[in-house]
Protein backbone atom coordinates (compact mmCIF):
# COMPACT_ATOMS: atom_id res chain seq x y z
CA UNK A 1 0.00 0.00 0.00
CA UNK A 2 0.81 3.75 -0.60
CA UNK A 3 0.17 5.63 2.36
CA UNK A 4 0.45 9.68 2.05
CA UNK A 5 0.07 10.87 5.60
CA UNK A 6 -0.70 14.61 5.85
CA UNK A 7 1.25 15.80 3.30
CA UNK A 8 1.72 19.54 2.79
CA UNK A 9 3.69 20.97 -0.41
CA UNK A 10 5.28 24.27 -0.83
CA UNK A 11 7.31 25.93 -4.50
CA UNK A 12 9.26 28.70 -2.75
CA UNK A 13 6.77 30.65 -0.50
CA UNK A 14 3.71 28.98 -2.31
CA UNK A 15 1.41 26.36 -0.31
CA UNK A 16 0.08 24.33 -3.30
CA UNK A 17 -1.14 21.24 -1.28
CA UNK A 18 -2.20 20.99 2.68
CA UNK A 19 -2.61 18.08 5.02
CA UNK A 20 -3.55 15.53 2.07
CA UNK A 21 -3.87 11.97 3.22
CA UNK A 22 -4.22 9.09 0.86
CA UNK A 23 -4.41 5.18 1.34
CA UNK A 24 -3.88 3.55 -2.06
CA UNK A 25 -3.97 -0.22 -1.87
CA UNK A 26 -2.01 -2.33 -4.31
CA UNK A 27 -4.17 -3.25 -6.85
CA UNK A 28 -5.84 0.19 -7.26
CA UNK A 29 -5.94 3.37 -9.03
CA UNK A 30 -7.13 7.10 -7.72
CA UNK A 31 -8.18 9.73 -10.17
CA UNK A 32 -6.93 13.07 -9.28
CA UNK A 33 -9.21 15.72 -10.05
CA UNK A 34 -9.29 19.18 -8.95
CA UNK A 35 -9.25 22.94 -11.35
CA UNK A 36 -5.88 24.10 -12.46
CA UNK A 37 -4.08 25.12 -9.57
CA UNK A 38 -5.24 22.55 -7.50
CA UNK A 39 -2.00 21.00 -7.19
CA UNK A 40 -2.54 17.63 -9.17
CA UNK A 41 0.63 17.49 -10.88
CA UNK A 42 2.48 19.01 -7.93
CA UNK A 43 0.71 15.51 -5.60
CA UNK A 44 2.58 13.89 -8.14
CA UNK A 45 5.97 15.70 -8.49
CA UNK A 46 5.93 15.29 -4.81
CA UNK A 47 5.63 11.45 -4.64
CA UNK A 48 8.56 11.66 -6.71
CA UNK A 49 10.69 13.61 -5.15
CA UNK A 50 11.32 16.80 -7.23
CA UNK A 51 13.91 18.90 -5.70
CA UNK A 52 12.29 21.73 -5.95
CA UNK A 53 9.19 21.00 -3.73
CA UNK A 54 9.24 21.64 0.02
CA UNK A 55 6.79 18.82 1.70
CA UNK A 56 6.14 17.96 5.58
CA UNK A 57 4.25 14.70 6.13
CA UNK A 58 4.64 11.47 5.06
CA UNK A 59 5.08 9.22 1.87
CA UNK A 60 5.24 5.67 2.67
CA UNK A 61 5.72 2.63 0.10
CA UNK A 62 5.09 -0.97 2.20
CA UNK A 63 7.36 0.42 5.02
CA UNK A 64 9.82 2.44 3.23
CA UNK A 65 9.98 5.97 3.87
CA UNK A 66 9.62 7.56 0.28
CA UNK A 67 10.36 10.74 1.67
CA UNK A 68 13.13 10.27 2.80
CA UNK A 69 14.60 9.11 -0.68
CA UNK A 70 16.33 11.70 -2.98
CA UNK A 71 14.20 11.89 -6.48
CA UNK A 72 16.39 8.98 -8.12
CA UNK A 73 16.66 6.55 -5.10
CA UNK A 74 12.55 6.74 -5.64
CA UNK A 75 12.40 5.80 -8.63
CA UNK A 76 14.84 2.82 -7.99
CA UNK A 77 12.41 1.72 -5.40
CA UNK A 78 9.89 1.07 -8.18
CA UNK A 79 8.02 4.91 -8.28
CA UNK A 80 7.71 5.34 -12.16
CA UNK A 81 6.35 8.96 -13.07
CA UNK A 82 4.89 9.58 -16.85
CA UNK A 83 5.62 12.83 -17.00
CA UNK A 84 2.78 15.91 -18.17
CA UNK A 85 5.65 17.79 -20.88
CA UNK A 86 9.04 15.70 -20.83
CA UNK A 87 12.11 17.98 -21.80
CA UNK A 88 13.96 17.85 -24.61
CA UNK A 89 17.48 16.53 -23.38
CA UNK A 90 20.63 18.02 -25.21
CA UNK A 91 23.55 15.26 -26.10
CA UNK A 92 21.36 12.85 -24.47
CA UNK A 93 20.80 10.02 -26.73
CA UNK A 94 17.96 7.80 -26.61
CA UNK A 95 19.13 4.65 -26.46
CA UNK A 96 21.97 5.27 -24.53
CA UNK A 97 19.23 6.27 -21.60
CA UNK A 98 17.62 3.11 -22.33
CA UNK A 99 21.00 1.12 -21.74
CA UNK A 100 21.24 3.17 -18.47
CA UNK A 101 17.83 2.63 -17.15
CA UNK A 102 18.21 -0.96 -18.16
CA UNK A 103 21.95 -0.48 -15.91
CA UNK A 104 20.43 1.61 -12.99
CA UNK A 105 16.69 -0.30 -12.86
CA UNK A 106 18.20 -3.71 -12.91
CA UNK A 107 16.71 -5.39 -15.75
CA UNK A 108 17.11 -7.94 -17.29
CA UNK A 109 18.74 -8.83 -20.57
CA UNK A 110 21.66 -8.42 -23.06
CA UNK A 111 22.28 -5.04 -24.69
CA UNK A 112 21.28 -6.56 -27.96
CA UNK A 113 18.10 -7.64 -26.55
CA UNK A 114 17.18 -4.14 -24.97
CA UNK A 115 17.98 -2.70 -28.28
CA UNK A 116 15.71 -5.26 -30.13
CA UNK A 117 13.25 -4.72 -27.08
CA UNK A 118 13.27 -0.53 -27.47
CA UNK A 119 12.96 -0.46 -31.46
CA UNK A 120 10.32 -2.80 -31.56
CA UNK A 121 8.34 -0.98 -28.64
CA UNK A 122 9.03 2.51 -30.69
CA UNK A 123 7.66 0.70 -33.78
CA UNK A 124 4.53 -0.59 -31.92
CA UNK A 125 4.10 2.90 -30.19
CA UNK A 126 4.43 4.49 -33.45
CA UNK A 127 6.96 6.45 -33.08
CA UNK A 128 9.56 7.41 -36.44
CA UNK A 129 12.25 5.05 -37.57
CA UNK A 130 15.53 5.84 -35.81
CA UNK A 131 13.65 6.97 -33.21
CA UNK A 132 16.62 5.20 -30.80
CA UNK A 133 19.55 7.36 -32.35
CA UNK A 134 18.05 10.74 -31.80
CA UNK A 135 19.26 13.10 -28.70
CA UNK A 136 16.00 12.27 -26.41
CA UNK A 137 12.95 14.50 -27.28
CA UNK A 138 15.10 16.22 -30.46
CA UNK A 139 12.61 17.71 -32.24
CA UNK A 140 9.57 15.89 -30.75
CA UNK A 141 5.93 16.77 -31.34
CA UNK A 142 3.99 16.81 -27.96
CA UNK A 143 2.98 13.19 -28.79
CA UNK A 144 6.05 11.38 -29.33
CA UNK A 145 7.09 13.08 -26.21
CA UNK A 146 4.10 11.12 -24.65
CA UNK A 147 5.17 8.24 -26.65
CA UNK A 148 8.36 8.25 -25.71
CA UNK A 149 7.28 8.00 -21.59
CA UNK A 150 4.66 5.59 -22.61
CA UNK A 151 7.37 3.05 -24.11
CA UNK A 152 9.29 3.76 -20.81
CA UNK A 153 6.57 3.03 -18.63
CA UNK A 154 6.60 -0.07 -20.68
CA UNK A 155 9.63 -1.18 -20.42
CA UNK A 156 10.15 -0.52 -16.40
CA UNK A 157 6.38 -2.09 -16.35
CA UNK A 158 7.79 -5.04 -14.40
CA UNK A 159 9.67 -2.88 -11.64
CA UNK A 160 7.11 -0.34 -11.12
CA UNK A 161 4.96 0.01 -7.96
CA UNK A 162 3.25 3.05 -8.03
CA UNK A 163 3.32 4.45 -11.63
CA UNK A 164 2.20 8.16 -11.69
CA UNK A 165 0.68 9.67 -14.87
CA UNK A 166 0.19 13.06 -14.99
CA UNK A 167 -2.05 13.73 -18.28
CA UNK A 168 -0.43 10.87 -20.47
CA UNK A 169 -2.94 11.31 -22.93
CA UNK A 170 -2.24 14.33 -23.96
CA UNK A 171 -1.17 15.32 -27.07
CA UNK A 172 -1.91 11.74 -27.78
CA UNK A 173 -3.88 10.27 -30.87
CA UNK A 174 -7.58 8.82 -29.43
CA UNK A 175 -5.96 5.30 -30.81
CA UNK A 176 -3.48 5.49 -28.09
CA UNK A 177 -5.59 5.85 -24.96
CA UNK A 178 -5.94 1.94 -25.20
CA UNK A 179 -2.63 1.67 -24.76
CA UNK A 180 -3.00 3.84 -21.46
CA UNK A 181 -5.54 1.45 -20.54
CA UNK A 182 -3.59 -1.37 -21.05
CA UNK A 183 -0.47 0.09 -19.18
CA UNK A 184 -3.18 0.98 -16.04
CA UNK A 185 -4.60 -2.54 -15.98
CA UNK A 186 -1.59 -4.58 -16.04
CA UNK A 187 0.09 -2.29 -13.17
CA UNK A 188 -2.94 -2.88 -11.01
CA UNK A 189 -2.82 -6.89 -12.07
CA UNK A 190 0.92 -7.21 -11.09
CA UNK A 191 -0.01 -5.60 -8.12
CA UNK A 192 1.05 -2.05 -8.44
CA UNK A 193 -0.74 0.89 -8.30
CA UNK A 194 -1.76 4.37 -9.74
CA UNK A 195 -2.28 7.79 -9.75
CA UNK A 196 -3.77 9.60 -12.89
CA UNK A 197 -4.09 13.17 -13.70
CA UNK A 198 -6.01 13.37 -16.74
CA UNK A 199 -8.88 15.55 -18.39
CA UNK A 200 -10.07 13.31 -20.71
CA UNK A 201 -13.47 12.52 -19.70
CA UNK A 202 -13.40 8.81 -20.87
CA UNK A 203 -10.56 7.97 -18.58
CA UNK A 204 -12.45 9.64 -15.84
CA UNK A 205 -15.44 7.97 -16.09
CA UNK A 206 -13.62 4.47 -16.65
CA UNK A 207 -11.25 5.09 -13.49
CA UNK A 208 -13.70 7.72 -11.09
CA UNK A 209 -15.03 4.96 -8.92
CA UNK A 210 -11.50 5.94 -6.76
CA UNK A 211 -11.33 9.63 -6.77
CA UNK A 212 -9.62 12.32 -4.86
CA UNK A 213 -10.54 15.89 -6.14
CA UNK A 214 -7.71 17.88 -4.59
CA UNK A 215 -10.74 21.00 -4.53
CA UNK A 216 -11.87 19.64 -1.05
CA UNK A 217 -8.61 18.64 -0.07
CA UNK B 1 31.20 10.96 -40.76
CA UNK B 2 32.19 11.05 -37.74
CA UNK B 3 35.26 11.49 -35.56
CA UNK B 4 35.82 10.95 -31.97
CA UNK B 5 38.73 11.83 -30.34
CA UNK B 6 39.48 10.23 -26.64
CA UNK B 7 41.84 12.53 -24.66
CA UNK B 8 43.86 14.44 -27.48
CA UNK B 9 46.32 16.51 -27.15
CA UNK B 10 45.86 18.54 -30.18
CA UNK B 11 44.56 18.14 -33.54
CA UNK B 12 45.44 20.89 -36.65
CA UNK B 13 43.08 19.17 -39.30
CA UNK B 14 42.68 20.84 -42.84
CA UNK B 15 39.04 19.83 -44.09
CA UNK B 16 37.99 20.53 -47.84
CA UNK B 17 34.71 19.48 -47.43
CA UNK B 18 32.78 16.67 -49.92
CA UNK B 19 29.91 14.75 -47.44
CA UNK B 20 26.72 16.60 -46.54
CA UNK B 21 27.64 16.43 -42.37
CA UNK B 22 30.42 15.97 -40.20
CA UNK B 23 30.67 15.72 -36.52
CA UNK B 24 33.78 15.81 -34.08
CA UNK B 25 33.45 14.63 -31.12
CA UNK B 26 36.14 15.64 -28.10
CA UNK B 27 35.74 13.81 -25.12
CA UNK B 28 38.53 15.19 -22.59
CA UNK B 29 38.83 13.41 -18.80
CA UNK B 30 42.78 14.93 -18.70
CA UNK B 31 45.43 16.66 -19.75
CA UNK B 32 44.63 20.21 -22.27
CA UNK B 33 43.68 19.10 -25.70
CA UNK B 34 44.43 22.42 -28.70
CA UNK B 35 42.04 21.33 -31.96
CA UNK B 36 42.17 23.42 -34.53
CA UNK B 37 39.73 22.81 -37.31
CA UNK B 38 40.19 24.83 -40.55
CA UNK B 39 37.34 24.38 -43.26
CA UNK B 40 38.03 25.02 -47.21
CA UNK B 41 35.48 24.24 -49.19
CA UNK B 42 34.98 24.28 -53.12
CA UNK B 43 31.91 26.78 -54.60
CA UNK B 44 29.03 25.25 -54.40
CA UNK B 45 29.40 22.88 -51.85
CA UNK B 46 26.31 22.29 -49.06
CA UNK B 47 27.90 21.17 -45.85
CA UNK B 48 27.11 20.73 -41.93
CA UNK B 49 29.57 20.88 -39.02
CA UNK B 50 28.63 19.77 -35.47
CA UNK B 51 31.54 19.72 -32.64
CA UNK B 52 30.68 18.39 -29.45
CA UNK B 53 33.24 18.50 -26.68
CA UNK B 54 33.09 17.27 -23.27
CA UNK B 55 35.40 17.95 -20.28
CA UNK B 56 35.61 16.68 -16.65
CA UNK B 57 37.77 16.79 -14.10
CA UNK B 58 40.32 19.86 -14.58
CA UNK B 59 40.70 18.82 -18.72
CA UNK B 60 40.61 21.60 -21.12
CA UNK B 61 39.52 22.05 -24.37
CA UNK B 62 40.15 24.72 -26.62
CA UNK B 63 38.79 24.77 -29.80
CA UNK B 64 38.63 26.88 -33.41
CA UNK B 65 36.64 25.75 -36.13
CA UNK B 66 37.31 28.31 -38.65
CA UNK B 67 35.78 29.05 -42.45
CA UNK B 68 38.03 30.34 -44.79
CA UNK B 69 36.06 31.30 -48.02
CA UNK B 70 38.05 33.25 -50.78
CA UNK B 71 36.95 35.61 -53.31
CA UNK B 72 35.94 32.91 -56.18
CA UNK B 73 34.01 30.50 -53.84
CA UNK B 74 30.61 31.43 -54.38
CA UNK B 75 27.80 29.33 -53.60
CA UNK B 76 28.57 27.46 -50.30
CA UNK B 77 25.37 26.90 -47.90
CA UNK B 78 27.06 25.75 -44.18
CA UNK B 79 26.57 25.67 -40.76
CA UNK B 80 28.74 25.27 -38.04
CA UNK B 81 27.42 24.25 -34.46
CA UNK B 82 29.62 23.49 -31.24
CA UNK B 83 28.20 22.27 -28.38
CA UNK B 84 30.26 22.14 -24.99
CA UNK B 85 30.05 20.17 -21.31
CA UNK B 86 32.60 21.36 -19.38
CA UNK B 87 31.83 19.31 -15.99
CA UNK B 88 33.76 19.75 -12.58
CA UNK B 89 36.67 22.22 -12.91
CA UNK B 90 37.17 21.40 -16.56
CA UNK B 91 37.64 24.59 -18.74
CA UNK B 92 36.43 24.51 -22.39
CA UNK B 93 36.71 27.31 -24.88
CA UNK B 94 35.55 27.05 -28.00
CA UNK B 95 34.45 29.23 -31.06
CA UNK B 96 33.64 28.85 -34.79
CA UNK B 97 35.29 31.57 -37.00
CA UNK B 98 34.48 32.50 -40.36
CA UNK B 99 36.56 34.56 -42.73
CA UNK B 100 34.36 34.95 -46.20
CA UNK B 101 35.59 37.48 -49.07
CA UNK B 102 32.49 36.81 -51.33
CA UNK B 103 29.23 37.32 -50.96
CA UNK B 104 27.44 34.63 -52.53
CA UNK B 105 27.42 32.67 -49.09
CA UNK B 106 25.39 31.14 -46.66
CA UNK B 107 26.97 30.92 -43.51
CA UNK B 108 25.10 30.08 -40.22
CA UNK B 109 26.87 29.95 -36.54
CA UNK B 110 25.74 28.78 -33.32
CA UNK B 111 27.70 27.91 -30.02
CA UNK B 112 26.15 26.87 -27.09
CA UNK B 113 28.06 25.47 -23.71
CA UNK B 114 27.07 24.08 -20.18
CA UNK B 115 26.09 21.26 -18.21
CA UNK B 116 22.20 19.94 -17.44
CA UNK B 117 19.03 22.22 -16.66
CA UNK B 118 17.97 21.03 -13.36
CA UNK B 119 14.60 19.93 -15.28
CA UNK B 120 16.97 17.64 -16.90
CA UNK B 121 18.49 16.73 -14.28
CA UNK B 122 14.83 16.09 -12.55
CA UNK B 123 14.07 14.26 -15.32
CA UNK B 124 16.95 11.89 -15.62
CA UNK B 125 16.63 11.29 -11.05
CA UNK B 126 12.82 10.41 -11.91
CA UNK B 127 14.34 7.55 -14.41
CA UNK B 128 16.52 6.47 -11.16
CA UNK B 129 19.68 8.06 -13.36
CA UNK B 130 22.46 10.34 -11.22
CA UNK B 131 25.44 9.98 -13.07
CA UNK B 132 24.63 12.91 -16.06
CA UNK B 133 28.27 12.92 -16.39
CA UNK B 134 28.54 9.34 -17.56
CA UNK B 135 25.01 9.38 -19.44
CA UNK B 136 26.50 12.04 -21.75
CA UNK B 137 29.87 10.64 -21.96
CA UNK B 138 28.18 7.64 -23.22
CA UNK B 139 25.68 9.07 -25.26
CA UNK B 140 28.36 11.07 -27.06
CA UNK B 141 30.64 8.01 -27.82
CA UNK B 142 27.27 5.78 -28.85
CA UNK B 143 25.75 7.60 -31.01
Amino acid sequence: MLKIKNLSASIGNKQILNNVNIELPFGECLLITGQNGAGKSTLLHAIMGRPDITITGEIILVSEELHKLECYKRSQTGVFMVHQSPPTIDGVNTMTLFKELQKVQNVAGSTSELIKTTKALFDWIGLPEGWEKRQFNNGASGGERKKNELTQAIYLKNKTRVLLLDEPDSGLEQSSRQKIIDLIQETKNRNGCVLLVTHDKELQELYGANKLDLNNA
Amino acid sequence: MRKVYLDAESLDLTLVPTRPEYEFVFIQTEGRCTANIKLKPFPNTKFKIKIYIYAEGTSEVDCVCSLDVDKESGGIETDIQIRSWPFDKSKIKARPEMFIKNSNIIATHGNALGTLKSEDKYYLASRGISDYKELIKQSLLNA
